[in-house]
Order: structure tokens, then C-alpha cells, then sequence
């Protein structure tokens, strides 16, 4: 069995390191995660260092400041990289958290079936029915401004819905066939066959599924601090407010919005790279699903 | 048919009772609120609304009862009545409708390419441009595109509006009322489109991107397949093997994701309302939580407001799985309705 699995695992890295546009996304995706881990290291003052000198406020990209700096002189590529580390403690924790609760929900109704197969799925089919951005929206208003912990338990609260109905479709294919029944006539509890023998064989499709779910994290959450409900920039910047931020500030929401003096800059840089990690996500997610289920791979 | 929309009726307003009852307690027993609906016993508007879970259920059961007459729907704030849900509805819809006519056509015009011409350059571009809209979000590019607008606006174009809906205006206190000149019914329609096109463009670009991929893959597949290689052997024309033969069968599949997807885009839709102005529900829903404009987070929260749009926002959903399930039956004989 182990070495079947091995032998699976090899067999999904090779196919996967065929896709070099996929294998380009992965270097570039862990170049960015590493670079917001290390934003204390290369930025050691902070992301709120203010420069109120009139050779640094509101300048335009420079090699000084390669991504320019805002109206009170903080630079943005400072700002960005601290961005960076939130959003992905954010979105890699709630994906994990979420990826567990998932696992266990998604194997246990698999494998018994039964009442607690449909109370599990109807609770996960009533909250994947509801819109993301409205559950997220929710649970921010009803519990106050949040810190980065607080949107990680929020998403890992509810996201385990999507990875409980695809890890419990697969566990409840896999539970008719043979090696369970195998495992089974030897005596195996039901604990030993779900960790030793189902689980592994549904690992392909948690990592599929886990990393989808760090893009959809990393958008909601966007999405959430653009309706200004998500982490407040005073308590730590984030792609997603980094970007809103500085479009409230040129535009205004509330009332029919001026032309603003063109500071592109400060919102669009946060905002490519914000895009940069959802492009690689979702081409890492297709070439993983891909390596998997060659015969079925969305190409 | 009949049974199926029945059952699936049952289903959908025991979900809308569960969230809207559930969520009515956690936000009455929680909040105060400046506004009072019709039905809020004097004296115990503030703070919060409901001392106890059974008095959350009364105040619940009085909204309920007033939504056939639609009373449940006004509420009262400051002596205006507001949280006109009904025009935020109607523009959010409008929205939605359109963006989901040009993510159809759209995905499948390009999908079908795509697969048609599979490992041409044509398949390698479509792809590379589908990952890039797939990961832009909306409201990303509804901002790019409205800086867009404003930019060429400056130079003497105005095809498209840049903010607001035409003729109707949302005050702060969440009422609608008429504001900017009115024409007559084919005036007001092309103002709509205007107002509309750049929004549901901004809305549809990454669902595009995402659909157009599933609907190359599927039809990937069914072009493969045992029947269309009948087709061909039979001497039918390519365009007909790929339009008639495996684009039908793959519709189902295509259709089913982008209808599921649909919690997605009206989750897009409020953002992109937003940054428009449209006046739709996510304009409404900004007003009523009242955390915006002052920068300090949410004052207050309206319970009865935040009932209506959950119960909006819930209904959009349902009614997009009820057609998806209706759209896979007539598409695959072999699925059956139950």
C-alpha cells in the first residue's frame, strides 16, 4: 500500500512538473509567501513608518520607492509586503482549518451514511447555498471589527462545507470497494480504516480542494474589506483594504463620486499583486487536479 | 414538474424561515437600533431590540405577518420610512440578468471556440486571457473600468454612464426617491442600458473566464465521444457535428455550474453595485448596516432591513438551483426531476 502510494504521489509530481506554466505559478506563489513572511525582515521598521518630508509624500513609483509612496509618505511596497503576510496568514489558515473540519465532517458522513450522512450534508448544502461574501459580510457585522484571527475562524467556520462534500463523495465511493472489505475481514476498527486506508487514498482531492480554497479565501475576503467590513488598515494592512482604502480616499462611496488626481499607484500595485496570487492558485489548483485525474483534467 | 416545484417550494421557504428566524434572534437579542419597524413595541427600540430570545421571536413573527402586505418592508427611521427593498431589488436583478446573458453567450461563444480549435493558438490565447478574468475580481475591475470611463468622459465620450441609476437616488437613510431629468419609457430604458452595460461587464469578465473553461472541457469530452465520431463518419459538416451534436449534450453540465455559481455572482453583484451606484442591494445593504461614511465600523443594525436583503439574497440562490435542476432535466433526458 505504501508503495503504491509513493508510487501515486511520484506519478502527480511528474505530471505536474510536465506543466511548466503551472510549475512557473507554484515559484511565483511561493516567492510572494515568502516574501510576505519575511516583510518583518526585509521592511524591519513597519508597514506605518510615515515620511511627512515633501521629497516623499504622494510620490509616483521611483527607485527610492518602487511601487511610490501615499499621501503621508508611507511606502507602498512596504505597505504591500505586510499585505501580503496578512492575507496569506488569512487565507492559509482559514484554508487548513477549514480543510480539516471538512475532512472529518466529509469522512464521517461517507463512511456511516445513514441520518448522520443527511444531517451533515443538509447543514453543508444550507450553507454553500448561501452567497460567500454575504455569510462573511454576517458574521463580521455580528461580531464586531475583526483581527486577523477572527476572519480565520470565521472562514474555517463555514468553508469546511466545500471540502465535507467533496472528500465525503469520494469516501463514499471508495467505502464498496475490496480493500475496505479486506481491511475489514482482518479486523480493522472503523477509526483504522478511515485513517490508514480511506484518507490517503482522498489526498489528491483535499489538496485540490484545500487549494481552491485559499483562492477563494484570499477573494472573499478582498471582497469583504472592500465593502469596509473586513481588517481595519489601522490594525494591519491587507491586499483587499490596502486596495479600498486608497480607492476611498480617491473616490468616495457614499455620494456621487469627483475626479480624483490620478495617485494609480497606491491602489494598483496591491491590486496586480492581488491578482498575481489568485492567477497562481488557480493555475496551481487546475495542473494538482490535473496531475490527479488525468482523464478527466479541465485542461 | 408540478410535484418537483412544489417540494422544492416547501424546501425553499423552510430554509428562508431557518435563516431569517435564526438570524432575526441573533441580531435582536445583540443590537439596538436606531430605526424601529411599524411593528416595534414602543419603549424597547434601544438597547437591543429584544431583551430574550422569545421576544426576538414575537417582534419576528409581526415581521412575518406583515410581508404580504408588504408593511415588513418599510421601516421607520427618523419619521421616514425606509429600507425601500423593492427598487434595491429591481436594479440588483437587472444587473444580475444582464450579466448572466453575457456570461452565457459569452462562454459558450468562446468555450466552443476553444474546444473546437483545441491546442490551436486560438486555445493557448483564450486560455491565458480565461485564468487572467478569472482572477480579477469584480469589483477590482469595475473600479479600473469606472477610472476608464471618467478618464475618456474627460475627452468627450459618454456613451456609458459612469455612476448612479437614472432617475432614482438612495438617501443615506436607506429611502429611495426620484432625482435627475425623466424621459419618456424609451428614454428611461436606454439610461438603463447605459447605466448597466459597464457594471455587468465588470461583473461578468471573470465568470467568463471560469465558465468558458468548463463549458471546453465538457464539450472536450462529448467531442470524443462514441456518437460524435458517428456523426462525422456519417459525413456531417464540423460545424454542425460540434453545434448539434456535442454542444447540446454538454449544455447541461455548462448550464448546472454557471447556475450553482450564481451565490458567487450575486456576491459580486453587491460590490459592483457599490462602486457604481447602482442603488441595488449592496447600495441598500451599505446604508443599513451604517458602518459606512464615518470610518468607525457599524453603529447599529436594523434588524428588519438586514431580514429583508438575507431573505433576497437567499431567494436569488434558490430560485437559481430550482432553474439549474429544471435547465440539466431538459437538456438530459435522462435526468429526472424529483
Amino acid at each position: 500500500m505504501t508503495s503504491a502510494r509513493r508510487g501515486l504521489a511520484a506519478q502527480t509530481l511528474r505530471r505536474f512538473a510536465r506543466r511548466p506554466v503551472a510549475l512557473s505559478a507554484l515559484l511565483v506563489f511561493v516567492a510572494i509567501l515568502v516574501g510576505g513572511a519575511l516583510a518583518h525582515v526585509i521592511a524591519p521598521n513597519g508597514w506605518n513608518v510615515i515620511d511627512l518630508s515633501p521629497t516623499a509624500l504622494h510620490r509616483a513609483p521611483s527607485f527610492a520607492h518602487p511601487f511610490g509612496t501615499d499621501e503621508i509618505g508611507r511606502d507602498v511596497l512596504v505597505r504591500t509586503l505586510y499585505g501580503v503576510r496578512t492575507t496569506e496568514e488569512v487565507a492559509l489558515a482559514g484554508a487548513a482549518i477549514a480543510a480539516l473540519l471538512g475532512v472529518i465532517v466529509g469522512a464521517l458522513a461517507g463512511y456511516y451514511g445513514g441520518w448522520l450522512d443527511a444531517v451533515l450534508m443538509r447543514v453543508s448544502d444550507l450553507i454553500t447555498s448561501f452567497p460567500a461574501v454575504i455569510l462573511t459580510l454576517a458574521a463580521i457585522v455580528y461580531l464586531g471589527e475583526p483581527f486577523p484571527h477572527d476572519l480565520i475562524l470565521i472562514f474555517g467556520g463555514y468553508m469546511w462545507a466545500v471540502v465535507a462534500r467533496v472528500v465525503r463523495a469520494h469516501i463514499a465511493s471508495l467505502r464498496e470497494q475490496d480493500f475496505v472489505d479486506a481491511a475489514r475481514a482482518l479486523g480493522a476498527s472503523d477509526a483504522r480504516i478511515l485513517v490508514r486506508h480511506l484518507l490517503p487514498n482522498v489526498g489528491g482531492t483535499i489538496l485540490v480542494a484545500a487549494t481552491a480554497l485559499v483562492g477563494q479565501i484570499v477573494l472573499i475576503d478582498a471582497t469583504v474589506e472592500f465593502f469596509y467590513y473586513g481588517l481595519p488598515a489601522s490594525v494591519a494592512p491587507s491586499l483587499g483594504n490596502l486596495v479600498t482604502a486608497a480607492v476611498q480616499v480617491k473616490f468616495g462611496f457614499t455620494s456621487n463620486p469627483t475626479p480624483g488626481a490620478g495617485s494609480w499607484w497606491i491602489w494598483l500595485f496591491p491590486g496586480l499583486v492581488l491578482v498575481l496570487i489568485l492567477v497562481c492558485v488557480n493555475l496551481v489548483g487546475d495542473a494538482l487536479d490535473a496531475a490527479l485525474n488525468p482523464t478527466t483534467a479541465r485542461g | 414538474m408540478t410535484a418537483f416545484l412544489a417540494r422544492r417550494l416547501v424546501l425553499a421557504v423552510a430554509v428562508l424561515a431557518g435563516v431569517t428566524f435564526g438570524s432575526f434572534v441573533l441580531i435582536a437579542t445583540k443590537f439596538s437600533s436606531q430605526c424601529t419597524s411599524q411593528f416595534t413595541p414602543a419603549g424597547v427600540a434601544n438597547p437591543p431590540l429584544a431583551g430574550t430570545v422569545p421576544q426576538a421571536g414575537s417582534l419576528y413573527w409581526d415581521w412575518v405577518k406583515g410581508i404580504p402586505s408588504g408593511r415588513s418592508f418599510g421601516v421607520v427611521c427618523g419619521g421616514e420610512t425606509t429600507s425601500q427593498v423593492w427598487p434595491a431589488f429591481v436594479h440588483t436583478g437587472a444587473l444580475l440578468g444582464a450579466t448572466a446573458l453575457i456570461v452565457l453567450f459569452a462562454a459558450l461563444a468562446l468555450g466552443t471556440l476553444a474546444a473546437a480549435r483545441a491546442g490551436s493558438a486560438w486555445d493557448t490565447s483564450l486560455r491565458g486571457l480565461s485564468y487572467a478574468a478569472w482572477a480579477v475580481p469584480p469589483f477590482l475591475l469595475a473600479i479600473i473600468l469606472q477610472s476608464v470611463l471618467r478618464s475618456v468622459s474627460r475627452h468627450g465620450f459618454h456613451w456609458f454612464s459612469i455612476y448612479g441609476w437614472p432617475a432614482s437616488c438612495l438617501s443615506g437613510a436607506g429611502a429611495f426617491y426620484p432625482c435627475g431629468p425623466t424621459g419618456g419609457t424609451a428614454h428611461h430604458l436606454l439610461e438603463i442600458l447605459r447605466a448597466l452595460t459597464v457594471p455587468a461587464v465588470a461583473l461578468s469578465v471573470a465568470f467568463i473566464g471560469l465558465h468558458s473553461r468548463y463549458l471546453r472541457s465538457s464539450l472536450l469530452v462529448a467531442l470524443n465521444a462514441p456518437y460524435t465520431t458517428t456523426a462525422r463518419a456519417k459525413g456531417l459538416p464540423e460545424r454542425t457535428v460540434v453545434l448539434k451534436h456535442a454542444l447540446r449534450n454538454s449544455l447541461a453540465t455548462f448550464t448546472s455550474a454557471l447556475l450553482l455559481d450564481f451565490g458567487a455572482i450575486f456576491g459580486a453583484a453587491l460590490a459592483v453595485d457599490v462602486v457604481f451606484g447602482l442603488n441595488g442591494l449592496g447600495s441598500l445593504l451599505l446604508t443599513e448596516v451604517g458602518g459606512v461614511g464615518g470610518g468607525d465600523g457599524p453603529r447599529y443594525l436594523n434588524p428588519y432591513a438586514i431580514e429583508t436583503l438575507l431573505a433576497t439574497a437567499a431567494l436569488f440562490v434558490i430560485a437559481a438551483s430550482v432553474v439549474a435542476e429544471i435547465a440539466v432535466a431538459s437538456f438530459d433526458p435522462r435526468t429526472k426531476l424529483r
